[in-house]
């Protein structure tokens, strides 16, 4: 994966980090459910931190 | 936010008032991140007036996530109408008309539950004091879930993605110094279009 992909799947988890930071902060889980959030959650971080392992090699 | 998907004719008063035919299913196009301006209460915004008439489009606005609504807005979608209309005719892309700095304005987005039955929920824009559009989501031809499926099967639905929803009749021109308020729900946002100098 190039550069500039990674770069890019970064600044996508970003964002989707920050909608489940405003969705948790919020206390709202009617569309997604509270676990469902929490999964995504981890699955993002872990993600965000291998993407950050390939850019940095 | 990767991009902003609009939809186009997607309220046939709208349609009559443009004096087109009304498409099988409403148009599709894209607008980039870069051109999308979060305006705030009281603020202002500048906008290319030596390119031409400027017309407003008012609409609701989804934020998606996983391809859920999880939060609303309402949005300008700002069109160089002239030059639309002459990339019409001569049949070509229209994308220039639609694409330029600020042209896809958009209030703070408020989650779903901030509204009570957010679809019959009027949304209103006002120029100068005047009402120039009014209307709710339910008059739309497509329905919300219907919207998603339908960009569903064209583009690739990103996390954070914004959906601007269609227009409502009333769409028209906008000038320097004009004063714009938009009102959807416990959205109430007042702003000031102004030149490149202020």
């Amino acid at each position: 994966m190039d550069k500039r992909q990674i770069s890019h799947d970064i600044l996508n988890i970003l964002e989707r980090l920050r909608i489940m930071h405003d969705l948790i902060r919020d206390q709202n889980y009617e569309d997604i459910p509270k676990e469902e959030l929490m999964n995504d959650l981890n699955e993002s971080l872990a993600l965000l931190k291998t993407r950050f392992d390939s850019l940095a090699q | 936010m990767d991009k902003i998907i609009c939809l186009g004719k997607n309220y046939s008063d709208h349609i009559a008032e443009m004096k087109e035919a009304a498409p099988e299913m409403p148009v599709l196009f894209l607008k980039p991140a870069s051109v999308f301006k979060e305006i705030k209460n009281q603020g202002t915004i500048t906008l290319p007036w030596e390119r031409g008439l400027i017309h407003h489009e008012c609409e609701v606005v989804f934020k998606l996530y996983k391809k859920n609504i999880i939060g609303l807005g309402l949005g300008l979608d700002l069109t160089l109408r002239d030059l639309q209309k002459e990339l019409k005719t001569k049949g070509h892309p229209w994308e220039i008309s639609k694409v330029f700095k600020n042209s896809a304005i958009c209030t703070p987005i408020q989650g779903v539950r901030d509204f009570l039955n957010w679809q019959e929920t009027p949304f209103i824009l006002k120029v100068n004091g005047e009402i120039r559009q009014e209307s709710k989501l339910s008059n739309a031809l497509l329905k919300p879930n219907d919207i998603i499926h339908y960009v569903d099967k064209f583009f690739p639905i990103c996390d954070g993605d914004l959906i601007f929803t269609g227009t409502p009749a009333g769409v028209g021109p906008l000038n320097p110094n004009d004063v714009i308020e938009m009102r959807f729900g416990p959205i109430e946002t007042t702003f000031q279009l102004v030149r490149e100098n202020g």
